[in-house]
């Protein structure tokens, strides 16, 4: 399984495209900190005043909130798209489906995406960590009393906790999309179309429930969109609710949301292997 | 030569007899697409056997079911009927399709990967990490290009690589879609001498081709396929004999009354032509120089395969 792993690896890393959507974070969050670096020493910001601690943590853990916005999920879902639905564009699947199970193979896909990108986003927070404690150095604002080396990898690693099951999702949902239409393009536009609709949910919720007052609040817990929210409200701290009419609202506790996507994404999963394990490969 | 061997079971006794497995064995497999009025029939209930140390020719007319056939025995197409078995085992088993090497569609490679990336995400795809891609690719002649994109490749050098990946797990079945595609003249001796390697190491070769001299020159046995219906599987050999020999001898009327009890015989351009067989030729022979006539030349008339393929799928072209 490792081969089969590192061979998506090496497939990725000869597509500058798509390699460039998983080190874009770390590019990013480099040209950030050096930015932020000439900016301290040339004095150019005008004396900043140094943050408390709890900000300071907060914001040096910024990057993992690329994977709970829409824009990072879109290029995380693009990743994705071409990932799987690749191989139906470039006509290999001929050339890789003998050699290993088809479970596998997929397998192999989701690990490596994943890994790839939680290495991507853990290099871009190991930068912007770094980059906030070189800030001092070119005369930037000092770290914060109170700032300790145990509740910034707390707050790291919680930061980083909550962005998996996203991640997860959308790199799963994505795939389900590659297999059933075969297409890089229609991948990416029905899951930057699903990710949409996400931000819709609310407003669609509270139009539908005027028509469906019994209906709306069990499809809101049944369908994914509201958990996604939901859990991407409680990585800041607390959940969200959303309103639909007089005294009714839509509300979830951190862990039902949790759970309910993590089904979706098992359903995803365990859908996406059937269907690619009956596909013909013309 | 290698053979595999099973011990048959019959239902009364465990009996001391063993069955020669083929490499690739298609029992009966159809497949249909689609499904009502709109279902269309790509092959019927076609039954062969490729053993092992041959190279088995598949033939037929475009849209005979060829490449659909070629795709169920590799498990990219899953037939609606019947049964595919490689080196014993059932084609859905993982294990029998490592041990089966292919090349299907000869430019499905990875465009953005040069050749030698491509064996390498293949051979890490199949575990084998080690395999020996440099000497593979020395083989088909690629070693000085390998390091090029596959972008950039002519249609030959797709076919070369294609036919590197197919050899990179030392398969003991070898399933080749036109190999001789976009190959010069030198390309397809050297094809042909690799495939004939191949066989020569015990290893079935299943190939599909629509150059038929080559098909002539390099297979043991054929399968001639039309309208997606097995129309004739037999050894080479055996397809291109004629049912006569073409004599010359003198007298011609006394080698006439010495043949014409037992073989129909006719006069034709620059001899005899008689109704025997090949194996007959020595019986023929001896008759003759019983009577006294002399021989100079005793022939089995012979067909080509592109004659016999012609003929046979007639109705697939009209």
């Amino acid at each position: 399984m490792i081969d089969a792993m590192t061979a998506e690896a090496l497939k990725l890393r000869g597509h500058r495209a798509t390699w460039l959507m998983v080190l874009i974070y770390p590019i990013v969050f480099l040209l950030f900190v050096l930015v932020q670096l000439v900016t301290d020493m040339t004095g150019t910001a005008g004396g900043a005043q140094a943050p408390t601690a709890a900000l300071w943590i907060e914001q040096s853990h910024l990057v993992w909130g690329a994977p709970l916005s829409s824009g990072g999920r879109f290029l995380i879902a693009g990743f994705a798209a071409v990932v799987f639905a690749g191989e139906y564009g470039w006509n290999t699947w001929k050339l890789v489906i003998p050699a290993r199970a088809r479970w596998q193979l997929l397998a192999a896909k989701w690990i490596a995406t994943i890994i790839l990108l939680l290495a991507a986003f853990a290099a871009a927070d190991l930068l912007g960590l770094l980059g906030s404690v070189l800030r001092p150095l070119a005369g930037g604002p000092a770290i914060p009393a109170g700032v300790s080396l145990s509740d910034v990898a707390q707050a790291h690693a919680a930061a980083a906790a909550h962005a998996v099951l996203p991640i997860l999702y959308t790199v799963v949902l994505a795939g389900l999309l590659a297999v059933l239409t075969s297409s890089i393009l229609a991948t990416a536009g029905l899951s930057v179309a699903t990710i949409l609709l996400e931000q819709l949910f609310p407003s669609i919720a509270f139009f539908a429930y005027g028509y469906a007052p019994a209906l709306t609040p069990a499809l809101a817990q049944l369908l994914p969109f509201y958990h996604v929210t939901n859990l991407v409200a409680w990585a800041g701290g607390s959940g969200a609710t959303i309103p639909l009419g007089a005294n009714a609202t839509i509300a979830a506790p951190q862990i039902v949301s949790l759970a309910a996507l993590l089904g979706w994404t098992a359903a995803c999963g365990a859908l996406t292997i059937y269907r690619f394990g009956r596909q013909d490969l013309n | 030569m290698r053979i595999s061997h099973l011990p048959v079971v019959f239902e009364q006794g465990t009996v001391n007899m063993e069955e020669t497995v083929g490499a690739l064995e298609l029992r009966s497999v159809s497949k249909i697409y689609g499904r009502g009025p709109k279902a269309r029939t790509a092959v019927s209930d076609v039954t062969l056997s490729v053993r092992h140390g041959e190279v088995y020719g598949f033939l037929g007319p475009n849209g005979a079911g060829k490449s659909t056939t070629i795709r169920m025995a590799l498990g990219l197409i899953r037939p609606s009927g019947g049964e595919v078995r490689l080196l014993g085992r059932a084609v859905s088993d993982p294990g029998a399709l490592r041990r089966v090497g292919s090349l299907v569609d000869g430019g499905a490679f990875y465009p953005f990967l040069s050749g030698r990336d491509n064996l390498r995400v293949l051979a890490r795809t199949q575990g084998h990490a080690g395999a020996a891609i440099g000497s593979l690719l020395e083989r088909v002649d690629l070693a000085g290009d390998a390091d090029r994109k596959v972008k950039d490749y002519s249609l030959g050098m797709k076919q070369r690589l294609g036919v590197a990946a197919a050899l990179l797990n030392d398969p003991e079945l070898v399933i080749l879609d036109e190999p001789a595609n976009g190959l010069d003249v030198a390309g397809i001796q050297d094809m042909r001498a690799l495939i004939r390697g191949l066989a020569a190491d015990g290893k079935a070769v299943f190939l599909s081709s629509h150059l038929l001299h080559e098909v002539e020159l390099l297979c043991d046995r054929v399968a001639i396929v039309a309208k997606g219906q097995l129309l004739q599987e037999a050894a080479v050999r055996d397809l291109l004999e004629g049912d006569a020999l073409h004599i010359e001898a003198e007298p011609v009327e006394a080698a006439i009354a010495a043949l014409a009890a037992r073989w129909p015989v006719e006069r034709v351009a620059g001899g005899l032509r008689v109704e025997a067989r090949r194996a007959n030729a020595p019986d023929v022979a001896r008759h003759l120089h019983a009577a006294g006539v002399d021989i100079y030349r005793l022939a089995p008339y012979e067909h080509s395969l592109e004659t016999i393929f012609l003929t046979m799928t007639k109705d697939g072209h009209d």
